[in-house]
């Protein structure tokens, strides 16, 4: 069985597209205003890429910095809300 | 200009206001004229992102006897007017003069293939238009005009969130002022109140296309995984006795990825089924 980060890892380093970068990603790794590439677009393809994969349905006022600060809070967030 | 596969022919046709800009892509000389496509672009920045793979499969069906006609809708891409201006039902005008002109000019039967929204689209104006339509090729349709609406502003949403670290309102508080007559601009694309609401209100799983054949394929990352919402879409379809072939591949989403991409077995099992399965199809009509 594979473990939430590591999904989350690979979902945010396919949607990036960010290469070899991707998979040196830890749970304390940054990512908004680390990663360049962390656009508005890309902030929304990333969101609509977790619902696809792990469907879950993310609400408007749970998109904020905090929940994007690390790859580690993102999948965390994802957690939180499988289990919901 | 020619291309080295046929002929390629960019032009501007006359719809009120303005001008659409298309670009037809005909079957090389010696190959014979089996019929028509027109393409249906996704919406927004998800139009650019395609265009390639767009172009890539145009050349793909001109080169096995297809006439392609790729038009950029009001307000998109190299047409005229703005997007601020264009409805929906706006742009099943211009694919009605499109449809019309291909058949002018001899290119029937006629396909419509569409890509994301413009497939929702496509399907939509199909069921208004359907008698001059002998099937629909769908890339990735959007099966609900209202979740892409959200996601389009959501892009406004994460803006906020990057600029002050909070996502504001929300795309709940953009929505109101969309049903308040307002225009909003999200990352440069301006859309008013009624092509909003004209969004919202299409579903794929309402619209089955009657009496067409249906190609359908989705790209998905991974082998085996099938997006759900479109597996209960088909089902619905060909429950309503839809003749869809349903067909997935593996690939990366390039309507939607950073850099531009293509997807090569998108572009095979299209062209293949251009060239097999819509043979059959004709043959079983005649």
């Amino acid at each position: 069985m594979t473990l939430v980060i590591d999904d989350v890892r690979r979902i945010v380093a396919t949607t990036l597209q960010l290469g070899a970068r991707g998979g040196s990603m830890s749970s304390a790794t940054p990512l908004l205003g680390a990663i360049p590439e962390l656009d508005s677009m890309a902030v929304v393809s990333l969101i609509t890429a977790l619902e696809e994969q792990f469907e879950i349905s993310v609400e408007d006022d749970e998109i904020g910095a905090e929940t994007f600060e690390t790859l580690g809070s993102l999948a965390a967030f994802v957690e939180q809300k499988m289990a919901n | 200009m020619a291309d080295r596969h046929g002929q390629l022919e960019p032009f501007y046709l006359s719809v009120e206001p303005g001008a659409r800009f298309c670009l037809l892509h005909l079957p090389p000389s010696g190959v014979a004229l089996r019929g028509g496509i027109l393409y249906v672009h996704p919406f927004a920045e998800e139009m650019n992102k395609a265009r390639r793979m767009a172009a890539a499969q145009a050349r793909r069906f001109a080169q096995t006897g297809y006439a392609v006609l790729q038009m950029d809708l009001l307000g998109c891409g190299d047409s005229g007017g703005e997007l601020r201006d264009a409805t929906v039902s706006g742009w099943c005008r211009d694919l009605q003069v499109a449809a019309d002109w291909m058949l002018g000019r001899g290119y029937g039967p006629l396909r419509v293939w569409g890509l994301r929204f413009g497939a929702l689209v496509a399907s939509h104006w199909v069921s208004t238009y359907g008698n001059d339509i002998d099937g629909l090729v769908l890339w990735q349709p959007v099966a609900s005009g209202d979740t892409h609406l959200t996601q389009f502003l959501r892009i406004s949403v994460a803006g906020d969130m990057l600029a002050s670290g909070t996502a504001g309102g929300g795309a709940g508080a953009l929505r109101k002022r969309l049903a308040a007559g307002e225009t909003l601009e999200v990352a440069g694309y301006e859309i008013n109140s009624t092509l909003a609401s004209e969004m919202n209100a299409l579903r794929l799983a309402d619209i089955p296309p009657s009496g067409l054949a249906v190609d359908w394929f989705e790209v998905v990352p991974e082998a085996g995984s099938v997006a759900p919402a479109s597996a209960r879409v088909v089902e619905q379809w060909q429950h309503a006795g839809m003749r869809v072939r349903y067909e997935v591949v593996t690939g990366e989403p390039f309507w939607t990825t950073v850099e531009i991409v293509d997807c090569p077995a998108l572009l095979e099992a299209t062209t293949r089924a251009s060239s097999e399965g819509w043979k059959q199809d004709t043959a079983s009509r005649a």
